[in-house]
């Protein structure tokens, strides 16, 4: 067994309107949480340390949405060969998965309604296992379509019951 | 035989004996809404006499209707069913798909001589169930469908096919795997599988102690300040004892009942095990389908040497994972387990260890419940009138069974790859080891949470299709276990791999690859 053994990153980067889909996706929440907090400390009594807890939550969700979206913007990337699946996904942790395309058994593309606004789109390639499905999150949704349909005809291809 | 001959298209039905069977079931069913039916009827005192024949007359009919509708033949290619009176439902399943037979039998079918059949069929969980077929008439169906399954896969001849005993069934050596030892008995009270069901009945027990007429607030006080005053300790010796003696008798009958006549044996590429005292149960899984298997030793078990053994199959269902031996000794537990994997030492091989580094951390993890319940004693002294010494003793009570259960963690904690194998030890209390396929993986997962990241160590995960549906392989450092999905998966993971850590793939910045090896 050889040591040393790195894994590259896969060859292509996610679409850069993701990071806005990300950042309004968490901003929506934090915009949601502000109205919350600011409800609770005009209109019911409460100690004044429970403030500054709310403060620092709030400030702590703040760099959430500053921060997560161009971090996660660096770490997901994607790779489809004639042979495999490859992506890489996290942005404080991390996971990579490889997925044989011999093995696979659906291909989907989801597309949610704040996701249409950006024109992206996310594929779900799933195998007989239930530990393995990946997801390719925030695709340009002309290249998923590429994508989907480029893995569909390998994975026809492919024969027996992938189990 | 009461087994009715098949129709001229090769339909059979389920036995005769059936009706005796399925009315009886539905009548039970029944009982309680006619109970009701009549006293309310009896009480208006219109109770009409034509009623009763009808009430008894429909659960029997209704029970036979399953004996009437039920027809099931084996075509060349596939197995076919049909059930039902007014939506006719027709169930078919291509021989070459069925993945395991399973016969069943309660007390009051093996008094009647039957047995229920369950098909298992692949990839979907769905099994294919006919009860009840008389025993012999079951056994030749099992042999016939497994036999065929066998020739389905192969060049098929062109036959006709009716239930009549197949030709191709000639008899082959029958390997006996394992058979029982009532030695092994002395297990039974080590495995606390069965505590959860004893448990369980405590607690249906105790909704009912609320109504006990004797067991109000005084009474318990006063019969504790007896106790308190006279005997605690006969007391609670004598609850132990008792407790300990029960425990041992539920946990030997249960063992007798469950295992009665075990027999584990491998015939035609299919590994079978039967079963049971008063139900038996006969279990049959294709070869092909077991892609590992795990052996589990639960702290009781390994103080006396004992261990379990579970196959893991893909298309069986119910998760994959079949026990297929008592409690025994865990030698046989891991001989019989080779035997299976069709190789040696995947069980009992030393693993190789994760090092210093994945040793911390389970002592890191390990101490987090002594943090959090030191903190809760800590403030309980400050909030109630507690004595000092509390937090003390619970900081180096917990303190101490976390350190000796991150040592066991970590002695457990290991991977290795044989020939065919891919082996993951885990575990604290109890001590894992799983021995996958290394064909049976279909993928890989490498997670590194934050923690992790800053030692450079990994979660590796062999995705499956078959028994948990994934081998973990915990905190194994990342460059180890990149090599270790490449070695056990020759040409899948090497297209994504690079060799010089220092290369443009690895600067990706604080969190790009590169941050993650050269610690490990």
């Amino acid at each position: 067994m050889s040591i040393d053994a790195v894994l590259r990153e896969p060859a292509h980067q996610v679409s850069p309107r993701a990071v806005g889909y990300w950042r309004l996706g968490a901003g929506l929440l934090l915009a949601f949480w502000i109205v919350l907090a600011l409800v609770w400390v005009v209109a019911l009594p409460h100690p004044w340390w429970s403030v500054l807890i709310v403060v620092l939550v709030l400030g702590a969700a703040t760099a959430y949405v500053v921060v997560m979206p161009a971090l996660r913007f660096r770490i997901h990337r994607w790779e489809v060969t004639p042979l495999a699946v490859f992506t890489r996904s996290g942005w404080l942790s991390r996971e990579q998965r490889i997925a044989p395309l011999n093995r696979v058994q659906t291909v989907d593309a989801h597309q949610g309604a704040l996701m249409r606004l950006f024109r992206l789109s996310t594929i779900t390639v799933t195998t007989a296992s239930a530990a393995g499905p990946i997801r390719i999150d925030c695709l340009d949704e002309d290249v998923a379509a590429r994508v989907v349909a480029e893995l569909t005809e390998i994975t026809a291809a492919a024969e027996g019951d992938a189990t | 035989m009461t087994q009715a001959a098949p129709d001229e298209e090769g339909w059979q039905k389920l036995d005769v004996r059936m009706l005796l069977l399925d009315p009886v079931k539905t009548l039970a069913q029944f009982f309680i809404p006619l109970l009701i039916g009549l006293i309310g009827l009896r009480n208006t005192g219109t109770w009409p006499l034509w009623a009763l024949p009808l009430a008894i007359l429909a659960p029997i009919t209704l029970g036979s209707l399953p004996w009437l509708t039920t027809r099931y033949r084996i075509t060349t290619t596939q197995f076919q069913m049909r059930t039902g009176l007014l939506n006719k439902k027709q169930l078919t399943a291509p021989l070459d798909r069925i993945r395991s037979v399973d016969l069943e039998a309660t007390v009051l079918h093996r008094l009647l001589g039957l047995s229920k059949v369950e098909i298992g069929t692949g990839v979907d969980d769905t099994r294919i169930t006919l009860d009840s077929l008389s025993v012999p008439q079951a056994d030749e169906l099992r042999g016939v469908l497994l036999a065929r399954r066998a020739a389905a896969t192969t060049p098929v001849e062109a036959r006709p096919a009716t239930g009549q005993p197949a030709p191709e069934r000639a008899p082959e050596p029958v390997e006996v795997l394992a058979r029982i030892d009532w030695s092994w008995l002395r297990f039974a009270p080590f495995s606390l599988s069965r505590l959860a069901v004893v448990a369980g009945a405590i607690g249906v027990l105790s909704q009912f102690g609320d109504d006990l007429p004797f067991l109000n607030r005084d009474n318990l006080e006063h019969t504790w300040e007896w106790v308190a005053h006279f005997a605690l300790a006969l007391v609670v010796v004598v609850a132990v004892v008792v407790g300990l003696v029960i425990w041992v008798l539920i946990s030997v009958t249960g063992y007798v009942v469950q295992w009665w006549n075990f027999l584990l044996v491998r015939e035609r590429g299919h590994v079978r095990l039967t079963a049971g005292l008063l139900t038996t149960r006969s279990t049959t899984v294709e070869d092909a389908r077991i892609r590992g298997v795990a052996l589990s030793e639960p702290v009781l078990l390994r103080l006396v040497g004992g261990g379990e053994l579970a196959t893991l199959a893909t298309g069986v269902g119910e998760g994959g994972v079949t026990t297929v031996l008592p409690p025994c000794p865990v030698e046989v537990a891991t001989g019989v387990g080779h035997t299976i994997l069709a190789e040696d030492g995947a069980l009992s091989a030393d693993l190789v260890a994760h090092g210093p580094i994945a040793r911390r951390r389970c002592h890191v993890r390990m101490q987090w419940p002594t943090l959090v319940l030191t903190v809760a004693a800590v403030a309980a002294v400050v909030a109630f009138s507690i004595p000092v010494w509390v937090p003390v003793l619970v900081a180096f009570g917990v303190g101490a069974l976390g350190v000796g259960s991150a040592e066991a963690e970590y002695a457990h904690l290991g991977h290795g790859l044989t020939a065919r194998y891919l082996v993951a030890g885990s575990g604290a209390w109890e001590r894992r080891r799983t021995a996958l396929e290394r064909e049976g993986v279909i993928g890989w997962v490498v997670q590194q949470s934050f923690f992790q990241r800053r030692r450079g160590l990994s979660t590796l995960v062999a995705t499956t299709a078959a028994g948990a549906e994934k081998v973990v392989v915990s905190d194994l450092a990342l460059d180890r276990a990149i090599a270790l999905a490449d070695a056990t998966t020759p040409g899948l993971v090497a297209p994504f791999l690079t060799r010089t850590p220092n290369g443009p793939a690895a600067g990706a910045g604080p969190f790009g690859s590169s941050s993650a090896v050269g610690q490990g």
